[in-house]
This record gives structure tokens, C-alpha cells and sequence, in this order.
């Protein structure tokens, strides 16, 4: 029972980060009709500089949180000027492009990035992922030992979404994303400026990658081709969303998160969870619309 | 005999009901017409019919069998083609290679002898080449059989897609708006191209349209489509003469048909009389649109369009579906490219300026289908619009004059009524104040009463200085506001006049709408025109039966057999029509 | 009849001059072109599924793995001949496809990218990675193979390694030749017709289900029939040449190089296999003072450049874009060949 209970705390707190990664994914396709398969590798990248900054340089005389809340930052701040530059230099001309060149276009981006950050980092697996707490903080709670790290993690994104959701809800900008992601054309004849929403929207989604990216490392294999290829574990939990709905997308993370850990209990293999995401896909996929993701025009 | 046979067909989309319980039939030999508004449900037919959309209830014959279950490649084998809308062409493929393709889709042919280029496939490829040379001879078409489909001019690619539909020597062929973006003489060629093409390759057809010459010229048999429904059928005369196909095309619609909202007995704050507001000289040009073309894809649908507004009027645009009125609307607001022309706003050359700049400099438009954001709450709609003013502007002023939508704020827009969302609609330029506000078929689907209290906003507009331009299917409440109309027609501006004259010469109008070939009595426009006449209340199949002019005992003995067979009067009698012609 | 006997000429000449091509090259170079000719099936597949079909698939390198899989297995498992091996590996492949192709018959574009990326990780990390395959993958070496013959003809990596290339040439010319023919068949037609719009397709009598169906077992099948011939040419198989990022770069380079065109094919598979090599062996050395070494992750960098770069500015690929250039060149071609009929 408590064995049980502790899977379903790690797999909650992976599911909150495939929640958020996925946010990050149905933010920028709904705003600019991109369905971005290199959302993991933009995470992954920024999560590099993140842990570069962590590890790779010395901080004489600062305390702990502080060089962690550095290369945190610099991840970050990575991610947005990422994000930014996709957008001004690649998808702002091909905005009138079917949706499939798109895609493919990612697929290009992705490519690049996770060749760039191996021609940097080279291909090892890194055992050093970024902690947020102590790695032995553990609480007892009704027998069960909660760590410390997942609890984190699990708020964090929990947090991040409703941030994200809050920021859509109330600000002026997040009534013209929505807007946006409503129809484009309606937008721009209310005077929307839809190229500003367009690169703030990557900015934004890169930005969520990254955080997803540097709070899974403590779960998976942190190398530059693991964490580039999450995105079809964020692709799945998009499509339990449908692609539109922003809380059922959070529900979909969760629920491949669990989908994902509870099997561990029995079958330790590193593919099977691979499996678990494809089959999700393949049955949201097929159960729902024959037509494919919603706006795709035919 | 009866070739298609469509019995009660209806279709559900989610909690939209499409079709309501249609039935039609199609005889041997024949050319049908089926019209009827935007929204009408004639494509969701035509999906029926060729096996792209399941109807929900009803059912389908042809030839006697059933097409329920039958796939769509299977009912082209059957002998149903059709050609679309929005043009499917194989643009990848020669117009050659677009004609064959159909032909050996309903022979076989062999995958393999194909790859390995064995002899029976080059016969094959040959006789089916000089087959699709012969359709395109009899098309006119010869000379093209090289070229991409996707290269051709628009008008050439449509008279492709038909010899596609014939190549695979259909029984019946439907045709969705076949003169869409042709202009008055390329449709008339049309025309004759139809009838040619019915008597040389004996196909029935069932032709969509909006263009009313054409339907009027070429087609035996005419439904009328409205709401989903059947409205009316008969030959042309009748139907162009049908009180009710009036009503629905020039103005308010049939209160049985209408969409059914509460009475609201005042929905706006603006003054209550129906008096106008005093109209004032207009002012200088603010907006002035020279030599404009512009179109979709290949198809151009509006050329040499030149049209003024000035400050402080309200001009109105009116003309059939398919003429071109939204197309120029939205050339001017920079949603699509104009190809060629000028145009200019308070001095300013606008053109080919994106539409959130346009929107920014003060001309304002309100797209059909009202141009809202479906997931948005009317509060954050309206906070949208004040956003884009750069200010903030309080939004009590919206809500003051449309106290509905204080009630409710919270909704989202998409599920609030027509009329509610075109308050929305039109609250933004409260808040915004545009100098010209563009609207595009405001009172689409509203109930007569709401039309008139959104047609006093329009005045409430003016008064404040705000510039409107109009494009409107509600001829006489457009005529009552407006200072002047433009009539368009096949793409271009026939006719401009002020709103007085027009008021006084409705031939003008309904020549328009109706097409021009029979005089059409003035006394059936002022029906219309002014609302629920009697002429609704008739029995439908009675109004059929009196158009047709035979002798009360025959129109008897017809009704009392149709009512046995369970076929429509009009059917029957043009098939003992034609028995005794033989 | 002059249209493909012209075809099959040029496959004839073009045969005879590639098989002599590698004769004096040292034995890197000539693996390399074996290693094309493989790759080269793998863009070929994408060409049939994508370019003339329409349906997008990011696991042509999954199709491939499990035809290299099947062969090695048949040969080094139950001990059969090559030439059976090859057989299985085809037919294995083959079904995969038609498998991949069910759910495609409803899904279109973007969703049946995302279907077969998953398909292709799926299989990467699962299946030719887990023990539970162990039968089918040789567990964690892999399948060894150290000697081969086809029909008589020794064909192994070890000494015999040309006439395993001419074999492959023999068969890549077929294929191509046929993917030409099929091209300007009617079935070619057909599966144009569903790429270019299904809705016209399907209402002018093409039977969906049945194209697109055969467009997967096709092209899974020809991705296998070049992925059997990998544990001939190398000497054993192994997860990684058949990974989620070779299935990414066939699909990169089939569109970089013109997804529609079978020339296409042959111009990424040299792309594919010559490239990071001539990039790792000579990429070293010092320029201005630095040293520098290229590595493979700087062509597979270059490629997803390269990528994004034509599709934002030749969107029908390098042979797309060189065939519009020589347009007219080619027209004078063209219509010598065909004999038109004018009509009356």
C-alpha cells in the first residue's frame, strides 16, 4: 500500500511536469497554428545552460540556493531569447504555410538543437541533475516517505499552470492571446497585433519548456536525446486536452504521469512507459475526431 | 423516372440541425436547381448525397437502391459525380491526367501490369487519354490537356472539374455553385455549356447556385432551400414569382423559419421612435476605393469596384449572394489582397496594409458571422475592444446602451443569442468609435424586431459622427437608414443611386436578386417587404398548385393521386407533362 | 510503350556506370555506397508514402530496422540462406506497414506524424531494445553475420563486399524504375489524387482504404528491403543506425533533397551515407592556428539547418527546385519521347 502510494506521488509529480510541458505545446500551437516538435529539444537546451552555469563554473563564496537560483535564471532567460529568435527568424515567414511544413519545419529545429547541444555537452548521460531541495529531505507522512524534491516539483508546475491560466484569464495581453488563438483574422480586425502575440507566445512556451525540462532531470536519463524526445509524452498529454482545452491538458499530463509509473512496480524496462504514451495517443487519436487536431483546415 | 430519390433527410451537427427532414426528387434527364440563402444546407445535401456526411434520419435512393452504407468511391461507380465549391482539383496533375483518373477509377485496372508497364496497361492509358481529349473538345477545352490544373485561370479550372465529373460517364452530376466568380458573360456561356452538356452525354444534374440567371435558364425543376427545409419547388416563373422565395431572399425571413428568440421589447437604449435622426451634409470623402479587384486563389470575384463613403453618412450595399459585396469589405479591411486598385481612408493610401493597422487607424469592420471570439466572455470581449484603443475606456457605456449584456457579462459569446452577439458586435464600436464602421450582413438569422432596433443603433451611429458602411439582405430596413446604396452585380457596381430613388423603382432591386428576365409584380416586393403578409399563411402545396394554371379538375385529380403515391404535386404533373408531349 | 522503354534504358545505363563507380575506391568508400544504396530505399519509401500518397511518416528507419532485424535473424538465428532472410525481412516489414496504415486511414497530416513518431520511439526504445524481443533483435549484440551468399553468389561485408553492392544497385535501379512507372500510372494517379485532395478522390472513385493501405505496405516494404541488406553489409545489426533520429533525418533529407522525386532518393542516400563520412574522416586538422574536428552531430546539425532554411525558400526541394531551372531543357526532352495523337 505504501509502496504504492509513493508511485503515485512520483507519478503526480511527473505528470505535473508533462502537464506543463504540454501547456507549453497547446499554448503556441493555439496562437500560432504550430505544432512544435522541437518543444522538448528547446527545453532541453535551456535546461543545458541551466545545469552549465550549475556545474560547469565555480561560485567561490555563494551559498547553495543562491548558484541554483543562477542557473535556474540563466535557463531561463536562455529560453526566452530561444524562443524570440525561432519566431523573428523562422516561423514569422512561413506563417501562411499549411500546418504539416510547419511541423516539419520543427522537425528541422529539433534536429539542429539536439545536435548543437551534443556538439556541446557531447552524448553522456549526466548524473547530476538540478535539485531543488536537499536531496535527503524526506517527510513521513502515514508511513509513507514523501521526498522533499517531488513535492517541489509537483507545486511548482501545479503553480506555473495557474499562473499560466491566471495570466490568460486577466491581463490585457492574455485577452489578445486568447483572441489570437481564437481566430487570427477576427484578432487582427480588432486591431490585435498578431506578430507581437506570435513571438510572445514562443517566448512564452520556450519558457515553459525549460522549466519542464529542468524540473524532470531528477526523474529520467538527462541527456540531449532523452529529454528532446519527452515531446511525445508532452504530445500525448496535449492531446488529452484535445489540443484546446488548458485544464483538461493539465488532467492529461497527470494521468499519463500515473499511466506512465504505476507499471514500474512490475516491469523494469526503460521502453514500456514509450509504449504506454504511444498507445494513449493512438487511442485518444482514434477515439475522438476522424478529422485530426481541431483548426486543421481541409 | 425518378433517378434520385431524397426522402426526409436530416442532419444533426452536434446541436445544429443542418437538414430538416428534406425531400427531393430528380428524374431521368433532367436539370434541378436547388437555392436558397447562405447557410441554407444545400452543400450538406450535396455531402449526402455523395457520401461525405451521413444524414442523421432519412433516407437516399438512387436508381431505386439504397445509398445508405455505401461508401463514396462506391457511388461514383454508381454514377455519381459531383464537382465543388471551392474547387478540388488534382492541381499536381495535368487537366489530362484529372480527367483520366476518374475514368479508370470506375474501370479496373491493375496495380502491378501498371508498375511493370505491361501491354494491357498502355491500352488502357491510351483509350482513357482519348476519351478525356473528346470531353475536353466538347468543353472547349482543347489545348489545355498539358497544362497543371493548378496553373489555369479560374474559370478554365471550373469547366476542368465538370469534365472530371463527366469523365466518368455519371448518370447524375452535381454541381455546387459552378458560376461562382464567373461574371455575367462567362455564366451565360456557362449555361449553353450546360444544356450542351446534357443532351450530348445524358446526364441529370442537380445545380446549386446563387446566380439566378443561371439557375433561371438552365434548370427544369427548382427547390428552394431555407433554414435546412424546403421552402418552395416549381418551374422557374413560379418560383422567381413565390411570395415567400422573395421574402427569404430580399427580405425578413418567414416567421415559422426565423430562428425563435424571446421578444425583447427593448434590447437598446437608443431613442425609441422609429423617426430617424436628422441627416446632416456629409462631410468630406473618408473613404475612397478606386478600380478595386480582388478574389481567392485563382477565383476573382469583385473587379472595378469604385465606391466613396464620407463622414457622417450611411451607405448601404446590396446585390445578390455572390456578387461580391463581402469580398470588397474585406479588400477594403485588408483581410484578403486586392490585386489591383487604391485604396484610401481620411487621405491615407490603406491598401495592402495589414488589417490590425487598419483597424487601428479608425475603420472598423464587422465581418459576416459577426467577427467574435466564441470562448470569450462578453466582459473580456469588451475590455478587448477597449484595449485596442490604446485607452482604457470604461465599459459602462456599452452597457448603457445594451443593458441585455450587463446581464450577461459572464457569458461567453458563442453561446449567446444572434442577437445578443451582434449587440457584442456592435458595442465594440461603442467603445471604440470608429470614424467608419463596416457591417457586414448585421441582421443574418435575427428576428424582424431586433433587426429594427439595431437599424435605429446604426442612426444613433451616425449622430455621433461615426461613418457606415452597410452590406445588407434586408433591403427595405438598409434603404430606411441609408442615405445611398450600391447595387452590385457579378462582381462589380451596376448601379448607385440615393436611397430615395431606389425606395420609389424596387425593379431595380429585385432585378438584382431574381434575375431580370420577367417582369416581377411590384405588389409581391411590398408584401415582402413589410413583414409577415398572408401570402405565408397559405398552404404551400396550394400556392404550387396555383401557379401552375390547368383546370381546377385536373389540379384535383393530381392532388388526390400525389397525396396516394406520397410524391409532390409538381413532380407528378411534369411526368404526365412529359408522357403526353410523347 | 516509348516512355518506359526509355526508362528502363537509362536504369540499364545507369547500372552499368554506378557498378563500376566504387571498383577503385578503398574499402570505406565503397561500405559508404553500399550504405547509400541502403538509405537511399529508405528516402525511396518516403518518396512513395509522401511525396506520391500524401501521408506523412516519421518511422521509415523503424520499417528498415525491422527488416534488417528479420534477415539477421533468419540467417543468424534459424540458420536459413540469405536470400530467405531477406524474404522475411521484406515480408515483416511489409506487415508493420500495413499495420501503421489502419490508423492513418483515419487520421491525416500532423496527427499521423505524431502517430508514427511515437511508433518510431515505440520501437526504438522497446522493441529492438527490450528483452522481451530478445528472439527477434539477438538480445544485446545483436545479430552477427559473417557469411553470406545469394544464390550462390558470396555477398558478405567481410571480402565480398561489391558484389553485395551490385546486388543492392541491381535492385535500387528496379525499384527506382518501377516508382517511375508507378508514378505515371493509374495507380500513380490515384495516390496523387489522395495526396492532392482527398475529398475529390474518394468521390471520384478511388477507393481510400485500398491506396492507402497499399502505400504503406509498399513503402514499408521497400524501407525493409533495404534495411535486410544492412546485416550483410556491415556485419550485424544493433538499435542505433535505426533510431528515432535516423527515421527524423530520412524524413529532413527526403524533403530537403525534393520529396516528390525519385532522383530524390538516390541524391539523399549518397547525401545520408557519404557526407558524415568524408565529414569525420577529413574534418580534422587545424585552420587559422584552431584545431577542429568535425563530428557527426555537425552534419546532422547542418542537415536540420539546412532543413528549415528550404522550407522557408525552396519549398520543392533541391531536385524540385533544379527541375523548374531546366524546365525547358527537359520539355524539348519530353516531347520527343511521347508521340502525342492530335486531335482531328
Amino acid at each position: 500500500m505504501t509502496e504504492f502510494a509513493a508511485y503515485t506521488i512520483i507519478g503526480l509529480s511527473v505528470g505535473a511536469v508533462f502537464a506543463l510541458a504540454a501547456l507549453g505545446i497547446v499554448l503556441i500551437y493555439r496562437v500560432t497554428g504550430v505544432l512544435n516538435f522541437a518543444h522538448g529539444a528547446m527545453g532541453m537546451f535551456s535546461t543545458f545552460v541551466a545545469w552549465q552555469v550549475f556545474y560547469g563554473y565555480p561560485h567561490p563564496g555563494m551559498p547553495s540556493w543562491a548558484v541554483t537560483a543562477e542557473a535556474i535564471l540563466a535557463g531561463l532567460g536562455f529560453a526566452l531569447v530561444l524562443g524570440l529568435v525561432l519566431e523573428l527568424l523562422v516561423f514569422r515567414w512561413v506563417r501562411s504555410r499549411p500546418q504539416i511544413v510547419k511541423a516539419v519545419i520543427t522537425i528541422g529545429v529539433l534536429l539542429a538543437l539536439q545536435s548543437a547541444a551534443s556538439l556541446i555537452w557531447k552524448n553522456n548521460q549526466y548524473h547530476l541533475p538540478i535539485y531543488l531541495a536537499p536531496q535527503d529531505l524526506t517527510r513521513t507522512i502515514a508511513g509513507v516517505p514523501i521526498g522533499a524534491n517531488s513535492v517541489i516539483i509537483f507545486v511548482i508546475a501545479l503553480g506555473l499552470a495557474f499562473g499560466l491560466a491566471a495570466f490568460l484569464r486577466w491581463t490585457a495581453f492574455g485577452r489578445s492571446m486568447r483572441a489570437v488563438s481564437d481566430n487570427p483574422t477576427t484578432a487582427q480586425l480588432w486591431g490585435v497585433r498578431v506578430d507581437m502575440v506570435g513571438a510572445v507566445s514562443w517566448m512564452l512556451g520556450s519558457l515553459i519548456a525549460a522549466v519542464a525540462g529542468i524540473l524532470i532531470t531528477p526523474f529520467i536519463n538527462f541527456d540531449t536525446t532523452s529529454l528532446t524526445l519527452l515531446i511525445v509524452d508532452s504530445l500525448a498529454a496535449a492531446l488529452i486536452g484535445g489540443l484546446v482545452s488548458l485544464p483538461l491538458t493539465v488532467l492529461g499530463g497527470f494521468i499519463l504521469g500515473l499511466l506512465e509509473t504505476y507499471p514500474t512496480i512490475w516491469i523494469q524496462s526503460l521502453g514500456f512507459p514509450r509504449l504506454i504514451a504511444l498507445v494513449v495517443i493512438l487511442a485518444v487519436l482514434i477515439v475522438r475526431s476522424p478529422r485530426g487536431l481541431p483548426g486543421t483546415a481541409k | 423516372m425518378t433517378m434520385l430519390r431524397v426522402r426526409d433527410v436530416g442532419v444533426k451537427f452536434g446541436g445544429l440541425t443542418a437538414l430538416h427532414s428534406v425531400s427531393l426528387d430528380l428524374n431521368r434527364g433532367e436539370i434541378l436547381g436547388l437555392i436558397g440563402p447562405n447557410g441554407a444546407g444545400k452543400t450538406t445535401l450535396f455531402n449526402c448525397i455523395s457520401g461525405l456526411v451521413q444524414p442523421t434520419s432519412g433516407s437516399i435512393f438512387f436508381e431505386g437502391r439504397s445509398l445508405r452504407f455505401v461508401p463514396p468511391h462506391e457511388r461514383a461507380r454508381r454514377g455519381i459525380a459531383r464537382t465543388f465549391q471551392n474547387l478540388q482539383l488534382w492541381e499536381s496533375m495535368t487537366v489530362l491526367e484529372n480527367l483520366e483518373l476518374p475514368m479508370d477509377a470506375v474501370g479496373k485496372r491493375n496495380t502491378f501490369s501498371d508498375a511493370l508497364g505491361l501491354p494491357m496497361s498502355h491500352y488502357a492509358e491510351r483509350s482513357a487519354r482519348e476519351r478525356a481529349r473528346a470531353i475536353l473538345h466538347v468543353l472547349d477545352l482543347d489545348g489545355f490537356g498539358s497544362r497543371l490544373a493548378g496553373d489555369l485561370p479560374a474559370g478554365i479550372q471550373r469547366r476542368v472539374e465538370l469534365g472530371r465529373a463527366l469523365a466518368m460517364r455519371p448518370k447524375l452530376v452535381l454541381l455546387d455553385e459552378p458560376a461562382a466568380g464567373l461574371d455575367a458573360s462567362e455564366t451565360e456561356k456557362l449555361a449553353g455549356l450546360l444544356r450542351k452538356v446534357r443532351d450530348r452525354f445524358h446526364v441529370s444534374m442537380l445545380l446549386v447556385d446563387h446566380d439566378m440567371s443561371l439557375v433561371m435558364k438552365v434548370c427544369d425543376y427548382i427547390y428552394v432551400l431555407d433554414f435546412g427545409q424546403v421552402l418552395a419547388r416549381g418551374r422557374a416563373a413560379e418560383v422567381r414569382a413565390d411570395r415567400k422565395v422573395i421574402a427569404a431572399y430580399l427580405g425578413e425571413a418567414t416567421p415559422e423559419l426565423a430562428e425563435s428568440t424571446e421578444e425583447e421589447p427593448s434590447v437598446t437604449n437608443s431613442s425609441p421612435e422609429s423617426l430617424p435622426a436628422p441627416r446632416t451634409e456629409p462631410g468630406e470623402v473618408l473613404l475612397e476605393v478606386t478600380g478595386l479587384a480582388a478574389g481567392y486563389g485563382h477565383l476573382e470575384v469583385i473587379r472595378d469596384v469604385n465606391l466613396t463613403v464620407r463622414a457622417g453618412e450611411v451607405v448601404a450595399c446590396i446585390g445578390a449572394n455572390g456578387a461580391g459585396k463581402t469580398t470588397t469589405l474585406r479588400a477594403i479591411s485588408g483581410v484578403i489582397h486586392a490585386r489591383s486598385g487604391r485604396v484610401t481612408f481620411g487621405g491615407r493610401n490603406i491598401t495592402g496594409a495589414s488589417p490590425e493597422r487598419i483597424a487601428r487607424v479608425g475603420l472598423a469592420h464587422i465581418p459576416e458571422g459577426r467577427g467574435l471570439f466564441p470562448n470569450m466572455s462578453v466582459e473580456d470581449t469588451l475590455r478587448l475592444a477597449s484595449d485596442t484603443t490604446g485607452h482604457r475606456v470604461p465599459l459602462t457605456a456599452a452597457y448603457d446602451t445594451f443593458p441585455r449584456l450587463r446581464q450577461r457579462r459572464h457569458q461567453a459569446v458563442g453561446t449567446l443569442s444572434g442577437g445578443e452577439q451582434q449587440m457584442v458586435a456592435m458595442a465594440r464600436a461603442v467603445l471604440a468609435k470608429p470614424r467608419l464602421l463596416m457591417i457586414d450582413e448585421m441582421s443574418q438569422g435575427l428576428a424582424p424586431t431586433i433587426v429594427r432596433q439595431l437599424f435605429r443603433m446604426i442612426d444613433v451611429f451616425r449622430g455621433q459622427g461615426i461613418a457606415v458602411l452597410l452590406v445588407e439582405q434586408f433591403v427595405e430596413s438598409a434603404l430606411q437608414v441609408a442615405d445611398r446604396a450600391y447595387i452590385f452585380e457579378h462582381g462589380t457596381i451596376a448601379h448607385e443611386a440615393p436611397a430615395e430613388e431606389l425606395r420609389r423603382d424596387r425593379a431595380v432591386i429585385s432585378g438584382a436578386y431574381l434575375g431580370t428576365a420577367a417582369p416581377v409584380e411590384s405588389t409581391a416586393i411590398e408584401v415582402a417587404a413589410n413583414g409577415s403578409g398572408n401570402g405565408h399563411k397559405k398552404h404551400p402545396e396550394l400556392m404550387e398548385i396555383l401557379s401552375m394554371r390547368v383546370p381546377p379538375e385536373v389540379k384535383r385529380a393530381l392532388e388526390e393521386r400525389a397525396e396516394k403515391e406520397g410524391r409532390p404535386v409538381g413532380a407528378l404533373a411534369l411526368e404526365l407533362l412529359e408522357e403526353v408531349k410523347r | 510503350m516509348p516512355g518506359h522503354a526509355f526508362r528502363f534504358l537509362i536504369a540499364i545505363v545507369a547500372f552499368a556506370v554506378l557498378a563500376r563507380l566504387p571498383v577503385g575506391l578503398d574499402a570505406a568508400f565503397q561500405f559508404d555506397a553500399a550504405l547509400a544504396l541502403i538509405w537511399g530505399f529508405g528516402i525511396l519509401s518516403l518518396v512513395l508514402l509522401t511525396g506520391y500518397a500524401g501521408q506523412v511518416s516519421l518511422c521509415q528507419a523503424t520499417f528498415a530496422g525491422v527488416g534488417a532485424y528479420g534477415a539477421g535473424m533468419v540467417v543468424a538465428s534459424l540458420h536459413g540462406g540469405y536470400l530467405l532472410g531477406i524474404v522475411v525481412g521484406v515480408l515483416f516489414a511489409t506487415v508493420l506497414g500495413v499495420l501503421v496504415g489502419l490508423p492513418a486511414l483515419r487520421l491525416h497530416g500532423i496527427t499521423l506524424a505524431i502517430v508514427t513518431l511515437g511508433i518510431a520511439l515505440v520501437f526504438d526504445k522497446y522493441v529492438f531494445q527490450d528483452h522481451l524481443f530478445d528472439w527477434f533483435t539477438g538480445g544485446t549484440g545483436g545479430w552477427q553475420v559473417t557469411t553470406a551468399s545469394i544464390l550462390g553468389i558470396p555477398v558478405d561485408s567481410s571480402k565480398h563486399l561489391l558484389a553485395a553492392y551490385d546486388v543492392l544497385l541491381a535492385l535500387f535501379c528496379a525499384c527506382a524504375v518501377l516508382m517511375v512507372n508507378l508514378h505515371q500510372s493509374g495507380a500513380g494517379r490515384r495516390l496523387r489524387a489522395i495526396r492532392d485532395s482527398e475529398v475529390a478522390a474518394s468521390t471520384m472513385g478511388v477507393n481510400l482504404t485500398r491506396y492507402k493501405l497499399l502505400a504503406f505496405a509498399l513503402s514499408a516494404g521497400m524501407a525493409g528491403l533495404g534495411g535486410s541488406f544492412y546485416p550483410l553489409v556491415t556485419g550485424s545489426v544493433s538499435p542505433q543506425p535505426f533510431w528515432v533520429f535516423t527515421s527524423l533525418q530520412l524524413a529532413a533529407i527526403g524533403v530537403l533533397m525534393g520529396i516528390r522525386y525519385v532522383p530524390a532518393a538516390a541524391l539523399g542516400g549518397l547525401f545520408m551515407a557519404v557526407v558524415p563520412d568524408v565529414l569525420t574522416r577529413y574534418g580534422h586538422g587545424t585552420f587559422m592556428g584552431r584545431a577542429y574536428d568535425i563530428s557527426y552531430d555537425w552534419f546532422q546539425l547542418g542537415v536540420g539547418v539546412l532543413l528549415v532554411l528550404q522550407l522557408i525558400l525552396l519549398p520543392d526541394g533541391v531536385w524540385g527546385d533544379l527541375r523548374a531551372r531546366t524546365a525547358p531543357l527537359s520539355a524539348l526532352f519530353r516531347a520527343r519521347r511521347l508521340k502525342e495523337v492530335k486531335p482531328a
